[in-house]
C-alpha cells in the first residue's frame, strides 16, 4: 500500500527573495530521485506539504507551471508564530528537506478553455495564479484561451512578488495586465488603490469570461461583489481557499468545512461552492 | 435541600425582576442518576429548573472568564452582569479569577451557598456498585441516605457521609470567601489536622514508593485536557502543553511528555490552586494527583502564609514581588 | 437458523481456547486495568469479564492508537537552523505496527469480545480511512489482517441508544463472529467468510447448537432489546441539519462546554488527528539522537484545532465547535460516507464531565 505520509527527498536549487519585507522567499526544489520527479505530476492550482524533518509540515500551493520541466517552485510567507516556515527561511541552497503530494483538485483548466480569464490576485496570493498563468501563456497553450487580463495589488511596490514575470507579462501582447498598490511611492508609475475598487473602475466585461480571485481572505470577500455587479454569475468565480491542513489527503479533519475537505475537495471552490457550505470560513 | 433549593429560585426571580443580572449560571437536574449540570437561565420562565443537591460537584467558576474576554466583545458593548451559585470552592475560585483581573467584581452577583459536600460517583462504585457489574438506573436523596436503584429495581441504601469526595472532606471554607448573598448557613467544618493527616501519609512513605505512586497515575493519561479545561485557573490562550514555539513537549501519551505535562500544570497552580477537586472529577482515566494539589496547598501555606482564594486583598505571593525582596539566591546561588 | 451453522463452546474451556491461539494470533481482549475495562494483550491466567458492559476507551485504539509513529529519520546533532545540511535521510526501518518494539511483530490481531457497536464502529472507520482517493495505510494494514470476534449485549446500559442507529445487541456490522453469553456456554455464530474459516479452523473446540441454545439466545436478545430503552428519533437528520447551520439552538448548547476532548477520545467513530515531529535528544535511553513523525489524536472540540498562523480562527468560540462535531457526525458525513458517524455506545455521554447528553441535543434539534 501506498504511503501516503512518507516525503520525497528534495534540494532546494535557488532561493529569491520576492519582497522588501524580505520575508517572503520562493524556493526552487529538485527532487533527489527521478521517480518522485515523474511521479510528481501536478496541475495548476495545487499545494504540496513542505516538510521538514524534525520541523513538521506546511501546505504550501505550488508556483510553478507545470509546464515547467524538472522545477517545483513554492513561494512561502515567513509568520512570526509558523514553526516550519520560519525555519524554511533559513535554509540554504543545498539543504534537502521533503515535500509531499501534489494535493487538491488544482484549477479546471479543460474548463476554462476557449473562455476569456480575468486573474485577479492579492498580496502574496498570487503564488497559484501566477503557476495558472503561465501554464496559459506556454506557446503549446495559449491558443487554447482566449483574452487574459490580470489585476494584481499588494501593500506598496515593494511587497509586489515576481516583479520580473510581471515585467516580463508587461511587455506581452497577449495578456493584459493592470498592477495596483494601497499606497505608492515616488517611483510607481501605475495604479494606486485597493484591488475591489480598482477592479470597479475597470470594469472589465464578463462576456465569455471565468474570473479568478486569490488573496487574503479579506480581499476576496470585498472582491466578489463588484463581480457580481459586473455580471459573472456565481459558478463562473473561481478562488482558493487557505485552511489549517495537517495530513493533506482527507483524513485529519482539520480543513473540513461542511462535507467538504479544503484539501481534498478543494482549495479551489467556485463562488456558488462557496455559498453552499457552511458559513464558517 | 428542598427549602434551599426554592431560596435559590425566589432569590433569582427577585434578580431578573430587579434587572440586576443578565444570565444566571446554576445548576439543573442532569440527564443520568446522581449528576447535576451547570445551568444558564437567561428568561425566568427557566428558573424552575434549577436544582440544588448533592450532585452539584461541577465548579461553576471556570464558565466565568469566558463573558469577559475581549476579543469576541464588540466595541463599546456592555459588560453583561453575571449571577452565579457558588458554593466554597467555587466562591474560592472566584476569588483567584478576580485577583488575577479574569472577571470584574462588579459584574458578578455572586449567590453563595454553604456546602455540606458533595458526592464522589467514584465511591459509590467502590462501595459496592461497580459499574461493570451494577448499573444505576435511578438515585434519590433521603436525609443524609443516597439511595440507588439498580435495572432489577433493587434499592441499596448508602450513607452520604461514606460517600462525600475527599476534597469535600477536607474542605476548610464551606461558604465563599466573599458573596452578595448567603442562602442558608455554614454548617460543616472539618479540622485542619484532619486535612493535613492525608498528606503526612503520603510524605512518610520512601521516594521510590511515591515515584512509583506518581508514575502510576499519570501512566492512565490519554492528554484529553479534562483536567485543564474543568480548572477555572487554567484560562491560558495558549497552554504550554500546546505551544508550538517553543515546543515544550510532545502531544502524544509519551509517559515523559506526560509527566511534563502534568507536573508543569499542577506547579502552575502553586499560590493559585484552591483545592476545589475539579480536574480529578473531570478526568475520564482516573488519574489522581490530589495528593501533589494538596501537597502544593500545604507548601504555599507554610513558607508564605498565604492561602489561595481567601482573601481579596491579599496578594498571591507567587505573582507579586516586593522591593525589598530577598535577592540572593540571584546573586548568591 | 438460515444456513449457517450454529457452535457450541463451554465458558470454561473459553480460555484454553484463546490460549492455544497465542502463537498465532496477537489476541486483545477486555481487561480489567485502573478498576475499570480497556483492551489488552490477552493473557492466560485472567478470565474473560463476561459481564463487562464496555470499555472506557472504544477499541478504535487498537488499529488508531493515541500516538502512532509514522516513521523515524536521523536527527543528527544539528538544530535544523544550523546552516549547515539538514539532509535527514528517512529510516523507515522499525514496523509501526507493533504494539511496543518489543513486542512479537505479528500483524494477525484477533479482537475477542468486544461489543457489537464498537464492530459497528469500525466498518464507519474503514470507510473514511479506505475509499477510493486516498489509503490510510496505518489504520488498514492493522485492520485488514484483524479477525473480530464480538459479544452481543445481554445488559445494555442506561446511556446505550444503539438501536437509534442502525444498531442492536447483536448487530453483526463490522464483526466477523459474534457469541452470545448464554451463562454456562457460549453460542458462536460466524459471520463473514473469514469468520467461517476462522471457525473451521478450530472446529474441534465447538459442538453444535442445540435447538434449545437457540432458544435461549433469542429469548435474552429478546430482553436485552427491551432494555434500551433511551432513543432518539433520527430520520431524516441529516436533511433537518441541512437547514440547521443557522439555528438558534446552536447559542446555548455549548455554554456548559468545558472544550475538553473526553467525548472525542472515547467516541470509537471520532479520528481527527494531528502530526507532529518529536526529536530525542540522545541524552536518555537511545544513544544516538533520533527523530520521528507522530501521529496523535486531536479533538475538534480543542480551542486551537483550526487556529491559524495568522491568527485567524474560523472557530473562535465553543458554539462553533460544538456546532461542528454535531454536523460533522450526523451531516457531513452522512454527505461523504452515506452513514451517520454515530454508534450509540453512550460514552460521551457516560463520561462529559459537565453532562452534556448528545441525546437530549439530538432530540432538541429534532424539535426545533
Amino acid at each position: 500500500m501506498n504511503n501516503p505520509y512518507l516525503p520525497m527527498s528534495v534540494t532546494i536549487k535557488k532561493i529569491i527573495i520576492e519582497n522588501e519585507a524580505r520575508d517572503i522567499k520562493t524556493f526552487d526544489l529538485g527532487f533527489n530521485d527521478k521517480k518522485d520527479a515523474n511521479k510528481f505530476k501536478y496541475t495548476c492550482g495545487q499545494f504540496a506539504e513542505i516538510s521538514i524533518l524534525g520541523v513538521g509540515e506546511a501546505p504550501i500551493g505550488i508556483a510553478s507551471s507545470p509546464m515547467d520541466e524538472d522545477l517545483v517552485q513554492f513561494t512561502v510567507k515567513k509568520y512570526p508564530t509558523g514553526v516550519v516556515t520560519s525555519v524554511l527561511h533559513n535554509l540554504c541552497p543545498g539543504d534537502i528537506i521533503g515535500i509531499r503530494g501534489p494535493y487538491g483538485n488544482g484549477f479546471p483548466m479543460k474548463d476554462f478553455e476557449g473562455n476569456n480569464l480575468l486573474i485577479i490576485g492579492g498580496g502574496f496570493a498570487l503564488t497559484t495564479l501566477r503557476s495558472l498563468t503561465k501554464y496559459i501563456l506556454h506557446k503549446k497553450n495559449r491558443a487554447r484561451f482566449k483574452d487574459i487580463t490580470v489585476l494584481y495589488g499588494a501593500r506598496g511596490p515593494g511587497e509586489l512578488i515576481y516583479k520580473s514575470d510581471l515585467k516580463q507579462w508587461d511587455q506581452r501582447e497577449d495578456i493584459n495586465i493592470h498592477l495596483t498598490v494601497d499606497k505608492g511611492d515616488e517611483n510607481w508609475k501605475d495604479l494606486v488603490g485597493l484591488v475591489p475598487n480598482v477592479l470597479k473602475e475597470l470594469a472589465p466585461s464578463s462576456k465569455d469570461c471565468i474570473s479568478l480571485v486569490c488573496g487574503p481572505f479579506i480581499m476576496v470577500k470585498y472582491t466578489i461583489p463588484p463581480l457580481l455587479d459586473i455580471g459573472f454569475s456565481p459558478e463562473r468565480i473561481f478562488t482558493s481557499l487557505e485552511m489549517r491542513m495537517k495530513c493533506g489527503i482527507g483524513k485529519c479533519g482539520r480543513c473540513n468545512i461542511g462535507s467538504k475537505y479544503v484539501c481534498k475537495d478543494g482549495p479551489v471552490f467556485t463562488y456558488k461552492e462557496l455559498q453552499g457550505l457552511p458559513n464558517e470560513y | 435541600m428542598e427549602e434551599i433549593e426554592e431560596k435559590i429560585k425566589d432569590t433569582v426571580k427577585k434578580l431578573f425582576k430587579e434587572n440586576k443580572i443578565d444570565i444566571f449560571i446554576g445548576y439543573s437536574e442532569g440527564t443520568l442518576p446522581l449528576r447535576a449540570t451547570p445551568c444558564f437561565i437567561t428568561k425566568p420562565d427557566n428558573i424552575e429548573k434549577l436544582v440544588w443537591n448533592s450532585y452539584c460537584f461541577n465548579n461553576l467558576a471556570v464558565y466565568l472568564p469566558r463573558f469577559f474576554l475581549t476579543q469576541h466583545q464588540k466595541k463599546d458593548a456592555r459588560l453583561p452582569k453575571i449571577g452565579i451559585l457558588a458554593k466554597g470552592c467555587d466562591g474560592r475560585s472566584i476569588v483567584g479569577l478576580i485577583k488575577e483581573h479574569q472577571i470584574p467584581r462588579e459584574n458578578l452577583y455572586i449567590m453563595g451557598i454553604p456546602c455540606e459536600g458533595m458526592i464522589d460517583i467514584k465511591k459509590i462504585q467502590d462501595a459496592g456498585c461497580k459499574m461493570q457489574e451494577v448499573e444505576i438506573v435511578g438515585a434519590k436523596e433521603k436525609d443524609n441516605k443516597i439511595v440507588i436503584i439498580d435495572e432489577d429495581k433493587k434499592e441499596i441504601e448508602l450513607k452520604k457521609e461514606e460517600l462525600l469526595a475527599d476534597v469535600c472532606m477536607r474542605c476548610q471554607y464551606t461558604a465563599p470567601v466573599i458573596y452578595d448573598v448567603l442562602i442558608g448557613e455554614e454548617k460543616r467544618k472539618t479540622k485542619e489536622e484532619e486535612r493535613a493527616a492525608i498528606i503526612e501519609e503520603f510524605e512518610k512513605k520512601p521516594l521510590e514508593e511515591r515515584w512509583k505512586y506518581f508514575q502510576e497515575q499519570v501512566s492512565k493519561c490519554i492528554r484529553c485536557y479534562a483536567c485543564r479545561q474543568a480548572c477555572p485557573n487554567c484560562y491560558c490562550k495558549e497552554c504550554f502543553a500546546e505551544q508550538t514555539k517553543p515546543r515544550w513537549i510532545g502531544a502524544t501519551n509519551d509517559i515523559s511528555d506526560v509527566m511534563f505535562y502534568q507536573i508543569g500544570r499542577i506547579f502552575h497552580q502553586a499560590g493559585r490552586c484552591v483545592d476545589c477537586g475539579a480536574c480529578v472529577r473531570a478526568c475520564p482515566m482516573g488519574v489522581d494527583l490530589r495528593v501533589f494539589t494538596y501537597k502544593l496547598v500545604k507548601d504555599v501555606k507554610e513558607f508564605f502564609e498565604y492561602e489561595a482564594g481567601v482573601s481579596l486583598k491579599e496578594d498571591p505571593p507567587l505573582a507579586t514581588f516586593k522591593s525589598d525582596d530577598q535577592q540572593e539566591f540571584i546573586t548568591e546561588p | 437458523m438460515e444456513n449457517v451453522k450454529l457452535k457450541i463452546i463451554k465458558k470454561k474451556d473459553v480460555l484454553n481456547f484463546l490460549d492455544s491461539l497465542k502463537k498465532e494470533y496477537n489476541i486483545l481482549v477486555p481487561m480489567e486495568k485502573n478498576g475499570d475495562i480497556r483492551f489488552s494483550k490477552f493473557n492466560s491466567g485472567q478470565d474473560i469479564p463476561w459481564d463487562y458492559r464496555n470499555t472506557k476507551i472504544s477499541p478504535k485504539e487498537i488499529f488508531f492508537p493515541q500516538a502512532e509513529t509514522l516513521f523515524y529519520f536521523e536527527a543528527g546533532a544539528s538544530a535544523p537552523s544550523n546552516r549547515s545540511r539538514v539532509s535527514i535521510p528517512i529510516n523507515e526501518s522499525k514496523d509501526s505496527t507493533s504494539e511496543t518494539n518489543n513486542e512479537q511483530r505479528t500483524t494477525n490481531y484477533l479482537i475477542f469480545g468486544i461489543r457489537p457497536c464498537d464492530a459497528q464502529a469500525f466498518s464507519l472507520l474503514d470507510k473514511l480511512f479506505g475509499g477510493d482517493d486516498f489509503q490510510e495505510p496505518y489504520y488498514l494494514k492493522k485492520r485488514k489482517q484483524a479477525t473480530i470476534v464480538s459479544l452481543a449485549c445481554n445488559k445494555p446500559q442506561i446511556t446505550c441508544f444503539c438501536t437509534s442507529l442502525k444498531g442492536k445487541p447483536d448487530n453483526e456490522e463490522g464483526s466477523d463472529v459474534i457469541l452470545f453469553d448464554l451463562e454456562e456456554n457460549i453460542l458462536v455464530k460466524p459471520i463473514t467468510k473469514r469468520g467461517e474459516e476462522f471457525i473451521e479452523n478450530l472446529n474441534i473446540w465447538f459442538k453444535e447448537a442445540k435447538k434449545s441454545d437457540v432458544e435461549k439466545k433469542n429469548k435474552l436478545m429478546d430482553l436485552s432489546l427491551k432494555k434500551i430503552r433511551s432513543g432518539v428519533n433520527l430520520k431524516n437528520i441529516k436533511e433537518k441539519l441541512d437547514e440547521a447551520f443557522d439555528i438558534s439552538f446552536w447559542n446555548e448548547i455549548h455554554q456548559k462546554c468545558l472544550g475538553c476532548g473526553i467525548c472525542t477520545y472515547l467516541c470509537p467513530t471520532c479520528h481527527c488527528f494531528d502530526i507532529t515531529d518529536e526529536i530525542d535528544s540522545g541524552a536518555g535511553a537511545s544513544p544516538t539522537p533520533e527523530g520521528k513523525r507522530v501521529r496523535c489524536w486531536d479533538s475538534c472540540m480543542f480551542p486551537l484545532f483550526t487556529l491559524h498562523a495568522s491568527g485567524h480562527n474560523p472557530r473562535p468560540t465553543y458554539k462553533e465547535r460544538m456546532r461542528q462535531r454535531i454536523m460533522h457526525k450526523f451531516n457531513y458525513c452522512p454527505e461523504n460516507f452515506k452513514e451517520i458517524f454515530c454508534v450509540g455506545c453512550g460514552r460521551c455521554i457516560r463520561n462529559c464531565p459537565v453532562n452534556i447528553d448528545l441525546r437530549e441535543m439530538l432530540i432538541s434539534i429534532d424539535l426545533s
